[in-house]
Protein backbone atom coordinates (compact mmCIF):
# COMPACT_ATOMS: atom_id res chain seq x y z
CA UNK A 1 0.00 0.00 0.00
CA UNK A 2 1.55 3.66 -1.03
CA UNK A 3 2.70 5.36 1.92
CA UNK A 4 0.42 8.46 2.06
CA UNK A 5 -3.08 5.97 1.39
CA UNK A 6 -1.28 3.98 4.67
CA UNK A 7 -1.12 7.46 6.60
CA UNK A 8 -4.80 8.77 5.53
CA UNK A 9 -5.83 5.45 6.89
CA UNK A 10 -4.52 5.46 9.94
CA UNK A 11 -5.80 9.18 10.38
CA UNK A 12 -9.24 7.71 9.57
CA UNK A 13 -9.04 4.81 12.02
CA UNK A 14 -7.84 7.32 14.75
CA UNK A 15 -11.23 9.62 13.77
CA UNK A 16 -13.53 6.85 13.58
CA UNK A 17 -12.52 5.05 17.35
CA UNK A 18 -12.01 8.97 18.87
CA UNK A 19 -15.66 9.89 17.54
CA UNK A 20 -17.05 6.37 18.55
CA UNK A 21 -15.70 7.15 22.08
CA UNK A 22 -18.19 9.50 22.57
CA UNK A 23 -21.08 8.46 24.30
CA UNK A 24 -23.81 11.18 22.70
CA UNK A 25 -22.44 9.23 20.12
CA UNK A 26 -23.71 5.93 21.45
CA UNK A 27 -26.85 6.82 22.87
CA UNK A 28 -28.05 8.39 19.76
CA UNK A 29 -27.48 5.08 18.01
CA UNK A 30 -29.21 3.36 20.47
CA UNK A 31 -32.38 5.54 20.03
CA UNK A 32 -32.24 5.33 16.35
CA UNK A 33 -31.76 1.77 16.24
CA UNK A 34 -34.82 1.46 18.78
CA UNK A 35 -37.08 3.69 17.23
CA UNK A 36 -36.47 1.93 13.74
CA UNK A 37 -37.92 -1.28 15.54
CA UNK A 38 -40.78 0.00 16.79
CA UNK A 39 -41.48 0.96 12.55
CA UNK A 40 -42.26 -2.52 12.44
CA UNK A 41 -45.76 -2.61 13.53
CA UNK A 42 -46.19 0.01 10.92
CA UNK A 43 -45.54 -3.22 8.22
CA UNK A 44 -48.97 -5.14 9.72
CA UNK A 45 -51.32 -2.65 10.12
CA UNK A 46 -54.01 -2.73 7.44
CA UNK A 47 -53.78 0.88 5.56
CA UNK A 48 -57.26 2.02 3.42
CA UNK A 49 -56.95 4.94 0.79
CA UNK A 50 -60.15 6.24 -0.79
CA UNK A 51 -61.87 3.17 0.71
CA UNK A 52 -59.88 0.71 -0.38
CA UNK A 53 -57.49 -1.73 1.56
CA UNK A 54 -53.99 -1.31 0.43
CA UNK A 55 -52.21 -4.77 -0.51
CA UNK A 56 -49.25 -6.07 1.53
CA UNK A 57 -46.40 -5.53 -1.24
CA UNK A 58 -47.47 -1.57 -1.50
CA UNK A 59 -48.03 -1.13 2.32
CA UNK A 60 -44.33 -2.56 2.29
CA UNK A 61 -43.35 -0.50 -0.24
CA UNK A 62 -44.34 3.07 1.03
CA UNK A 63 -43.20 2.10 4.83
CA UNK A 64 -39.63 0.83 3.75
CA UNK A 65 -39.32 4.38 1.57
CA UNK A 66 -40.39 6.76 4.02
CA UNK A 67 -37.89 4.99 6.84
CA UNK A 68 -35.26 4.84 4.15
CA UNK A 69 -35.90 8.76 3.71
CA UNK A 70 -36.35 9.19 7.53
CA UNK A 71 -32.93 7.54 8.08
CA UNK A 72 -31.63 9.17 5.28
CA UNK A 73 -32.20 12.44 6.59
CA UNK A 74 -31.29 11.68 10.33
CA UNK A 75 -28.39 10.20 9.46
CA UNK A 76 -27.35 13.65 7.70
CA UNK A 77 -28.19 16.07 10.80
CA UNK A 78 -25.69 13.29 12.74
CA UNK A 79 -23.33 13.68 10.30
CA UNK A 80 -23.07 17.33 10.36
CA UNK A 81 -22.89 17.27 14.29
CA UNK A 82 -20.05 14.69 14.33
CA UNK A 83 -18.28 16.96 11.54
CA UNK A 84 -19.03 20.26 13.25
CA UNK A 85 -16.49 20.30 16.16
CA UNK A 86 -13.77 18.03 14.83
CA UNK A 87 -10.92 20.15 14.13
CA UNK A 88 -11.27 21.90 16.95
CA UNK A 89 -11.35 19.12 19.27
CA UNK A 90 -7.80 18.05 17.84
CA UNK A 91 -6.63 21.46 18.16
CA UNK A 92 -7.97 21.56 21.54
CA UNK A 93 -6.12 18.31 22.31
CA UNK A 94 -2.84 18.47 20.47
CA UNK A 95 -3.73 15.95 18.13
CA UNK A 96 -3.44 18.07 15.45
CA UNK A 97 -0.08 19.68 16.04
CA UNK A 98 1.10 16.02 17.18
CA UNK A 99 -0.20 14.69 13.55
CA UNK A 100 1.13 17.71 11.66
CA UNK A 101 4.64 17.72 12.87
CA UNK A 102 5.29 14.49 11.81
CA UNK A 103 6.36 13.89 8.13
CA UNK A 104 2.64 14.05 7.14
CA UNK A 105 1.32 16.49 4.59
CA UNK A 106 -1.76 18.69 5.71
CA UNK A 107 -3.81 16.86 2.58
CA UNK A 108 -3.35 13.64 3.75
CA UNK A 109 -4.51 14.73 7.65
CA UNK A 110 -7.53 16.44 6.00
CA UNK A 111 -8.56 13.53 3.97
CA UNK A 112 -7.48 11.63 6.51
CA UNK A 113 -10.25 13.35 8.77
CA UNK A 114 -13.10 13.26 5.70
CA UNK A 115 -12.78 9.41 5.14
CA UNK A 116 -13.41 8.60 9.10
CA UNK A 117 -15.97 10.83 9.57
CA UNK A 118 -17.71 9.38 5.73
CA UNK A 119 -17.08 5.82 7.37
CA UNK A 120 -18.68 6.37 10.32
CA UNK A 121 -21.69 8.08 9.16
CA UNK A 122 -22.21 5.67 6.88
CA UNK A 123 -21.56 2.52 9.00
CA UNK A 124 -24.81 4.29 11.05
CA UNK A 125 -26.72 4.95 8.20
CA UNK A 126 -26.11 1.87 6.54
CA UNK A 127 -27.03 -0.57 10.33
CA UNK A 128 -30.42 1.37 10.36
CA UNK A 129 -31.00 0.63 7.04
CA UNK A 130 -30.18 -2.97 7.53
CA UNK A 131 -32.44 -3.22 10.51
CA UNK A 132 -35.35 -2.44 8.07
CA UNK A 133 -33.79 -4.75 5.67
CA UNK A 134 -33.68 -7.16 8.36
CA UNK A 135 -37.28 -6.63 9.79
CA UNK A 136 -38.80 -7.04 6.03
CA UNK A 137 -36.63 -10.30 5.33
CA UNK A 138 -37.63 -11.91 8.41
CA UNK A 139 -41.31 -10.97 9.81
CA UNK A 140 -42.82 -9.95 6.16
CA UNK A 141 -40.59 -12.78 4.15
CA UNK A 142 -39.52 -9.78 1.72
CA UNK A 143 -36.37 -9.62 0.89
CA UNK A 144 -35.11 -6.19 -0.61
CA UNK A 145 -31.98 -6.12 -1.76
CA UNK A 146 -32.02 -2.99 -3.48
CA UNK A 147 -32.30 -1.17 -0.04
CA UNK A 148 -28.61 -1.57 0.93
CA UNK A 149 -28.10 -0.55 -2.10
CA UNK A 150 -30.05 2.45 -2.33
CA UNK A 151 -28.52 3.08 1.35
CA UNK A 152 -25.04 2.87 -0.24
CA UNK A 153 -26.37 5.70 -3.08
CA UNK A 154 -27.04 7.93 0.02
CA UNK A 155 -23.64 8.01 1.14
CA UNK A 156 -22.84 10.40 -1.27
CA UNK A 157 -25.18 12.91 0.62
CA UNK A 158 -22.99 12.45 3.61
CA UNK A 159 -20.19 12.40 1.86
CA UNK A 160 -20.79 16.00 0.68
CA UNK A 161 -22.18 16.73 4.85
CA UNK A 162 -18.84 16.24 5.78
CA UNK A 163 -16.78 17.62 3.64
CA UNK A 164 -19.28 21.16 3.48
CA UNK A 165 -19.37 21.12 8.05
CA UNK A 166 -15.15 20.82 7.48
CA UNK A 167 -14.72 23.42 5.50
CA UNK A 168 -17.18 25.61 6.68
CA UNK A 169 -15.98 25.14 10.54
CA UNK A 170 -12.37 26.70 9.15
CA UNK A 171 -14.38 29.97 8.10
CA UNK A 172 -17.24 30.45 10.52
CA UNK A 173 -17.76 29.19 14.21
CA UNK A 174 -18.61 26.11 14.45
CA UNK A 175 -22.65 26.02 14.91
CA UNK A 176 -23.04 27.98 11.91
CA UNK A 177 -21.46 25.84 10.11
CA UNK A 178 -23.91 22.69 11.30
CA UNK A 179 -26.45 25.41 11.03
CA UNK A 180 -25.89 26.19 7.14
CA UNK A 181 -25.21 23.03 5.97
CA UNK A 182 -28.34 21.75 7.67
CA UNK A 183 -30.35 25.35 5.94
CA UNK A 184 -28.46 23.60 2.05
CA UNK A 185 -30.49 20.23 3.05
CA UNK A 186 -33.69 22.24 4.12
CA UNK A 187 -33.98 23.86 1.04
CA UNK A 188 -33.13 21.44 -1.41
CA UNK A 189 -35.55 19.22 0.30
CA UNK A 190 -38.44 21.94 0.45
CA UNK A 191 -37.16 23.03 -3.31
CA UNK A 192 -37.32 19.58 -4.90
CA UNK A 193 -41.24 19.65 -3.24
CA UNK A 194 -42.50 22.86 -4.55
CA UNK A 195 -40.94 21.56 -8.02
CA UNK A 196 -43.13 18.29 -7.48
CA UNK A 197 -46.22 20.35 -6.66
CA UNK A 198 -45.34 22.96 -9.15
CA UNK A 199 -45.43 19.70 -12.58
CA UNK A 200 -48.68 18.27 -10.62
CA UNK A 201 -51.34 18.00 -13.16
CA UNK A 202 -53.59 20.24 -10.73
CA UNK A 203 -51.15 23.32 -10.58
CA UNK A 204 -50.34 22.85 -14.23
CA UNK A 205 -53.85 23.33 -14.95
CA UNK A 206 -54.33 26.27 -12.29
CA UNK A 207 -51.33 27.54 -13.35
CA UNK A 208 -51.71 27.31 -17.28
CA UNK A 209 -52.80 30.71 -19.04
CA UNK A 210 -53.13 30.12 -23.39
CA UNK A 211 -50.61 31.67 -24.99
CA UNK A 212 -47.89 31.08 -22.37
CA UNK A 213 -44.23 29.68 -22.62
CA UNK A 214 -42.24 27.97 -21.02
CA UNK A 215 -39.33 29.66 -19.82
CA UNK A 216 -36.10 29.21 -17.98
CA UNK A 217 -36.65 31.37 -15.21
CA UNK A 218 -33.79 32.53 -12.39
CA UNK A 219 -35.12 30.61 -10.04
CA UNK A 220 -35.29 27.11 -11.75
CA UNK A 221 -31.25 28.27 -12.57
CA UNK A 222 -30.83 27.75 -9.15
CA UNK A 223 -33.08 24.96 -8.14
CA UNK A 224 -30.89 22.67 -10.47
CA UNK A 225 -27.79 23.99 -9.33
CA UNK A 226 -28.45 24.00 -5.93
CA UNK A 227 -27.03 20.85 -4.17
CA UNK A 228 -29.64 18.53 -4.79
CA UNK A 229 -29.09 16.28 -1.78
CA UNK A 230 -33.03 15.65 -1.67
CA UNK A 231 -32.95 14.31 -5.62
CA UNK A 232 -30.35 11.92 -4.64
CA UNK A 233 -31.97 10.36 -2.09
CA UNK A 234 -35.30 10.50 -4.14
CA UNK A 235 -32.89 8.98 -6.73
CA UNK A 236 -31.41 6.15 -4.18
CA UNK A 237 -35.19 5.93 -3.21
CA UNK A 238 -36.41 4.52 -6.37
CA UNK A 239 -34.07 1.30 -6.62
CA UNK A 240 -36.88 0.37 -3.68
CA UNK A 241 -39.49 -1.75 -4.78
CA UNK A 242 -40.64 -2.42 -8.11
CA UNK A 243 -40.29 0.94 -9.16
CA UNK A 244 -37.59 0.91 -12.40
CA UNK A 245 -35.11 4.29 -12.24
CA UNK A 246 -33.92 6.28 -13.68
CA UNK A 247 -33.99 8.43 -16.54
CA UNK A 248 -31.37 11.30 -16.43
CA UNK A 249 -32.95 13.18 -14.22
CA UNK A 250 -33.03 11.58 -11.48
CA UNK A 251 -29.05 10.04 -11.70
CA UNK A 252 -28.32 14.28 -12.40
CA UNK A 253 -28.74 15.04 -8.67
CA UNK A 254 -26.09 12.20 -7.62
CA UNK A 255 -24.36 13.90 -10.18
CA UNK A 256 -24.89 16.94 -8.84
CA UNK A 257 -24.09 16.15 -5.72
CA UNK A 258 -20.57 14.42 -6.72
CA UNK A 259 -19.76 17.43 -8.25
CA UNK A 260 -20.53 19.56 -5.63
CA UNK A 261 -18.16 16.94 -3.52
CA UNK A 262 -14.90 17.73 -5.45
CA UNK A 263 -15.48 21.55 -5.51
CA UNK A 264 -15.67 22.06 -1.98
CA UNK A 265 -13.09 18.80 -1.10
CA UNK A 266 -10.77 21.28 -3.41
CA UNK A 267 -11.61 24.36 -1.61
CA UNK A 268 -11.15 22.42 1.91
CA UNK A 269 -7.60 21.50 1.04
CA UNK A 270 -6.69 24.83 -0.72
CA UNK A 271 -7.91 26.66 3.06
CA UNK A 272 -6.57 24.16 5.29
CA UNK A 273 -2.83 24.53 2.93
CA UNK A 274 -2.82 28.18 4.26
CA UNK A 275 -4.86 27.91 7.79
CA UNK A 276 -2.36 28.61 11.16
CA UNK A 277 -1.89 25.57 13.16
CA UNK A 278 -1.95 26.04 16.86
CA UNK B 1 28.13 38.52 16.51
CA UNK B 2 25.20 36.26 14.83
CA UNK B 3 26.64 33.75 12.64
CA UNK B 4 24.54 33.36 9.38
CA UNK B 5 24.91 30.42 6.26
CA UNK B 6 26.09 32.98 4.10
CA UNK B 7 26.10 30.19 1.00
CA UNK B 8 21.77 30.02 2.39
CA UNK B 9 19.98 29.41 -0.50
CA UNK B 10 16.36 27.60 -1.10
CA UNK B 11 16.35 24.07 -1.86
CA UNK B 12 18.13 20.70 -0.33
CA UNK B 13 21.58 21.36 1.65
CA UNK B 14 23.56 17.88 1.15
CA UNK B 15 27.18 18.41 1.39
CA UNK B 16 28.36 15.10 -0.61
CA UNK B 17 31.79 13.99 1.50
CA UNK B 18 33.78 12.01 -0.81
CA UNK B 19 31.02 10.24 -2.39
CA UNK B 20 30.52 8.58 0.43
CA UNK B 21 26.83 9.45 0.62
CA UNK B 22 25.10 13.09 2.26
CA UNK B 23 25.69 14.72 5.34
CA UNK B 24 23.67 17.93 6.29
CA UNK B 25 25.23 20.29 8.21
CA UNK B 26 23.19 22.74 9.32
CA UNK B 27 19.80 20.83 11.03
CA UNK B 28 18.14 24.48 10.40
CA UNK B 29 18.48 27.58 9.19
CA UNK B 30 16.53 30.84 8.76
CA UNK B 31 17.43 33.27 6.12
CA UNK B 32 16.12 36.99 6.56
CA UNK B 33 12.98 35.67 8.14
CA UNK B 34 10.04 37.75 8.83
CA UNK B 35 6.61 36.85 10.20
CA UNK B 36 3.59 40.09 9.78
CA UNK B 37 0.35 39.32 11.15
CA UNK B 38 -1.21 42.52 10.08
CA UNK B 39 0.41 45.46 10.92
CA UNK B 40 2.27 43.69 13.94
CA UNK B 41 5.71 42.37 13.05
CA UNK B 42 6.24 39.28 15.22
CA UNK B 43 9.28 38.08 13.64
CA UNK B 44 11.69 40.88 11.82
CA UNK B 45 14.33 39.88 9.50
CA UNK B 46 15.58 37.14 11.89
CA UNK B 47 18.62 34.61 10.30
CA UNK B 48 20.78 32.12 12.06
CA UNK B 49 21.99 28.61 11.70
CA UNK B 50 22.05 25.59 14.14
CA UNK B 51 24.83 22.94 13.06
CA UNK B 52 24.26 19.38 13.31
CA UNK B 53 24.57 18.11 17.15
CA UNK B 54 24.25 21.30 18.42
CA UNK B 55 22.47 21.46 21.33
CA UNK B 56 20.98 25.47 20.79
CA UNK B 57 18.83 27.79 22.79
CA UNK B 58 16.76 30.68 21.87
CA UNK B 59 16.02 33.42 24.51
CA UNK B 60 13.55 35.83 24.52
CA UNK B 61 10.79 37.61 27.20
CA UNK B 62 7.46 36.68 26.42
CA UNK B 63 5.99 37.64 23.11
CA UNK B 64 9.38 38.46 21.42
CA UNK B 65 8.35 35.39 18.59
CA UNK B 66 9.82 32.86 19.31
CA UNK B 67 7.24 30.63 19.57
CA UNK B 68 6.28 32.07 16.08
CA UNK B 69 9.86 30.83 14.63
CA UNK B 70 9.06 27.03 15.87
CA UNK B 71 5.86 26.82 14.17
CA UNK B 72 7.56 28.47 11.01
CA UNK B 73 9.77 25.92 11.41
CA UNK B 74 7.40 23.10 11.49
CA UNK B 75 5.41 24.68 8.76
CA UNK B 76 2.39 25.14 11.21
CA UNK B 77 2.38 29.04 9.97
CA UNK B 78 3.84 30.24 6.67
CA UNK B 79 6.68 33.38 6.98
CA UNK B 80 5.40 36.08 5.32
CA UNK B 81 8.93 36.25 3.62
CA UNK B 82 12.41 35.17 3.78
CA UNK B 83 13.53 31.55 3.44
CA UNK B 84 13.52 28.34 6.29
CA UNK B 85 14.79 24.97 6.04
CA UNK B 86 15.05 21.96 8.16
CA UNK B 87 16.87 18.51 7.94
CA UNK B 88 18.42 19.87 4.73
CA UNK B 89 15.14 20.42 3.35
CA UNK B 90 12.32 23.70 2.52
CA UNK B 91 10.42 24.19 5.90
CA UNK B 92 7.36 23.74 3.39
CA UNK B 93 7.83 19.64 2.56
CA UNK B 94 6.30 17.45 4.77
CA UNK B 95 9.61 15.37 4.44
CA UNK B 96 11.55 17.59 6.07
CA UNK B 97 9.86 16.73 9.42
CA UNK B 98 11.28 13.29 9.47
CA UNK B 99 13.16 12.45 12.52
CA UNK B 100 11.97 15.70 13.94
CA UNK B 101 10.71 15.31 17.65
CA UNK B 102 8.36 18.31 18.72
CA UNK B 103 7.05 19.23 22.03
CA UNK B 104 4.82 21.86 22.49
CA UNK B 105 4.07 24.57 24.92
CA UNK B 106 1.67 23.09 27.30
CA UNK B 107 1.34 19.77 25.81
CA UNK B 108 -2.21 18.31 25.76
CA UNK B 109 -3.14 14.73 25.13
CA UNK B 110 -6.45 13.60 24.37
CA UNK B 111 -7.77 13.17 27.81
CA UNK B 112 -9.84 9.74 26.50
CA UNK B 113 -6.56 7.71 25.97
CA UNK B 114 -4.11 6.37 27.70
CA UNK B 115 -0.44 7.43 28.04
CA UNK B 116 0.28 3.69 26.15
CA UNK B 117 -2.20 4.41 23.75
CA UNK B 118 -0.68 8.12 22.83
CA UNK B 119 2.67 6.84 22.11
CA UNK B 120 1.37 4.13 20.26
CA UNK B 121 -0.34 6.47 18.00
CA UNK B 122 2.78 8.36 18.07
CA UNK B 123 4.81 5.35 16.69
CA UNK B 124 2.42 4.00 14.25
CA UNK B 125 2.23 7.83 12.37
CA UNK B 126 5.78 7.19 11.96
CA UNK B 127 4.94 3.99 10.36
CA UNK B 128 7.08 1.96 12.80
CA UNK B 129 5.46 -1.86 12.54
CA UNK B 130 3.14 -2.69 15.60
CA UNK B 131 5.66 -5.37 17.15
CA UNK B 132 8.45 -2.46 16.77
CA UNK B 133 6.07 0.09 18.49
CA UNK B 134 5.61 -1.83 21.49
CA UNK B 135 9.24 -2.12 22.01
CA UNK B 136 9.96 1.67 21.56
CA UNK B 137 7.14 2.89 23.57
CA UNK B 138 8.25 0.31 26.78
CA UNK B 139 11.94 1.31 26.31
CA UNK B 140 9.61 5.34 26.29
CA UNK B 141 8.11 4.83 29.62
CA UNK B 142 10.92 3.66 31.50
CA UNK B 143 13.26 6.26 30.12
CA UNK B 144 10.31 8.59 31.19
CA UNK B 145 9.87 7.28 34.66
CA UNK B 146 6.22 6.44 33.95
CA UNK B 147 6.30 3.09 34.62
CA UNK B 148 2.99 1.63 35.79
CA UNK B 149 0.93 4.55 35.04
CA UNK B 150 1.22 4.30 31.39
CA UNK B 151 -2.08 2.71 31.50
CA UNK B 152 -4.17 5.06 33.05
CA UNK B 153 -6.70 7.75 31.03
CA UNK B 154 -4.46 10.96 30.16
CA UNK B 155 -7.28 13.13 32.65
CA UNK B 156 -6.02 11.23 35.34
CA UNK B 157 -2.32 12.21 35.12
CA UNK B 158 -0.84 15.69 36.29
CA UNK B 159 0.50 18.74 34.30
CA UNK B 160 4.10 17.23 35.02
CA UNK B 161 2.98 13.93 33.69
CA UNK B 162 1.33 14.75 30.79
CA UNK B 163 4.85 16.82 29.45
CA UNK B 164 7.10 13.82 30.62
CA UNK B 165 4.44 11.97 28.04
CA UNK B 166 5.07 14.53 25.78
CA UNK B 167 8.70 13.95 25.62
CA UNK B 168 8.14 10.72 25.59
CA UNK B 169 6.17 11.03 22.32
CA UNK B 170 8.60 13.16 20.91
CA UNK B 171 11.87 10.46 21.44
CA UNK B 172 9.69 7.91 19.44
CA UNK B 173 11.49 6.97 16.15
CA UNK B 174 14.86 8.22 17.44
CA UNK B 175 14.48 11.79 15.99
CA UNK B 176 17.85 13.76 15.15
CA UNK B 177 16.31 17.13 15.88
CA UNK B 178 13.98 17.92 18.74
CA UNK B 179 12.47 20.80 19.01
CA UNK B 180 11.48 21.66 22.65
CA UNK B 181 8.94 24.37 23.30
CA UNK B 182 9.16 25.07 27.43
CA UNK B 183 9.76 21.38 27.87
CA UNK B 184 9.92 22.36 31.71
CA UNK B 185 7.03 24.14 32.05
CA UNK B 186 4.84 22.69 35.13
CA UNK B 187 7.18 20.52 36.33
CA UNK B 188 8.77 20.49 39.70
CA UNK B 189 12.03 20.67 40.21
CA UNK B 190 12.88 17.29 40.19
CA UNK B 191 11.02 16.71 37.20
CA UNK B 192 13.38 19.85 35.96
CA UNK B 193 16.31 18.12 36.76
CA UNK B 194 15.27 14.70 35.08
CA UNK B 195 14.57 15.86 31.92
CA UNK B 196 17.81 18.28 31.97
CA UNK B 197 19.47 14.85 32.69
CA UNK B 198 17.63 12.98 29.75
CA UNK B 199 18.44 15.70 27.46
CA UNK B 200 22.18 15.70 28.36
CA UNK B 201 22.36 11.65 27.91
CA UNK B 202 20.93 12.30 24.81
CA UNK B 203 23.71 14.68 23.39
CA UNK B 204 26.17 11.23 23.60
CA UNK B 205 23.79 10.09 20.38
CA UNK B 206 24.26 13.42 17.99
CA UNK B 207 20.91 14.48 18.66
CA UNK B 208 19.86 18.18 17.71
CA UNK B 209 18.51 20.10 20.01
CA UNK B 210 16.49 23.70 19.52
CA UNK B 211 15.08 24.52 23.14
CA UNK B 212 12.62 27.34 23.61
CA UNK B 213 13.03 28.15 27.20
CA UNK B 214 12.73 30.44 30.06
CA UNK B 215 14.60 28.46 32.40
CA UNK B 216 18.05 29.93 32.12
CA UNK B 217 19.58 28.49 34.51
CA UNK B 218 18.72 25.20 33.00
CA UNK B 219 19.97 26.57 29.21
CA UNK B 220 23.34 27.68 30.62
CA UNK B 221 23.72 23.86 31.69
CA UNK B 222 22.96 21.96 29.04
CA UNK B 223 22.88 24.18 26.17
CA UNK B 224 26.45 24.72 23.85
CA UNK B 225 24.64 27.79 21.91
CA UNK B 226 22.29 30.22 22.11
CA UNK B 227 20.29 33.32 20.75
CA UNK B 228 18.56 36.25 22.35
CA UNK B 229 15.69 37.75 20.53
CA UNK B 230 13.57 40.59 21.31
CA UNK B 231 10.34 42.60 19.85
CA UNK B 232 10.91 39.83 17.19
CA UNK B 233 14.63 41.11 16.17
CA UNK B 234 17.17 39.03 16.97
CA UNK B 235 19.75 40.48 19.56
CA UNK B 236 22.73 37.72 19.26
CA UNK B 237 23.61 34.63 18.78
CA UNK B 238 26.81 33.07 19.77
CA UNK B 239 28.17 30.24 22.38
CA UNK B 240 27.23 30.54 25.54
CA UNK B 241 30.99 30.40 26.87
CA UNK B 242 30.91 33.95 24.86
CA UNK B 243 28.12 35.26 26.00
CA UNK B 244 28.53 34.47 29.83
CA UNK B 245 31.87 35.44 30.83
CA UNK B 246 33.60 37.81 33.68
CA UNK B 247 31.48 36.13 36.58
CA UNK B 248 28.54 36.96 34.84
CA UNK B 249 25.05 34.20 34.50
CA UNK B 250 23.19 33.73 31.33
CA UNK B 251 20.37 35.39 33.24
CA UNK B 252 22.69 38.75 33.65
CA UNK B 253 23.56 38.37 29.96
CA UNK B 254 19.45 38.15 28.69
CA UNK B 255 18.17 41.03 31.12
CA UNK B 256 21.27 43.40 29.51
CA UNK B 257 20.60 42.49 26.30
CA UNK B 258 16.54 42.31 25.89
CA UNK B 259 17.04 45.57 28.37
CA UNK B 260 18.91 47.47 25.93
Amino acid sequence: MPKALSTIIRIAKYTLSDEVRQKSLVVMFVICALFIFLIRGCYQGNYMVNGQVLDAGTVIRIVSKITFHVIAAGAMILTALLSMRVFRRDRDYGMQSCILSKPIARWQYVAGKILGLWALSSIFMFILHSIIFIIASINLKVVMPEYLIASLLCCFNLLFVVIAVLLLSLLMPDIIAFLCVIGIGVVSFVADGIFVLSHSQMAQAMVRQPGMQSELTWWQVAYYLWPKLSGTQQFASSFIGSEGPHEFGSIYSLINVLIYVFILVSLLFLRFRNEDII
Amino acid sequence: MSTTNPHFMPGPYFIDIRGRGTYIFYMIELYAVTKRYGSLVAVDNVSFCVKKGEYFALLGPNGAGKTTIVKMLLDFTKPSSGNLSVNGLPSTHAASRIAVGYLAENYHIPPYLSGWQYLQRCAELLEISRTDAIDHCRRIVELIGMRGREYSKVNTYSKGMIQRFGLGAVLIGNPKLLILDEPTAGLDPIGIREIRQLLESLKDQGMTIFLNSHLLSEVEKICDNAAIISSGRLLVKDTISALVKDGDTLEDVFVRFVKG
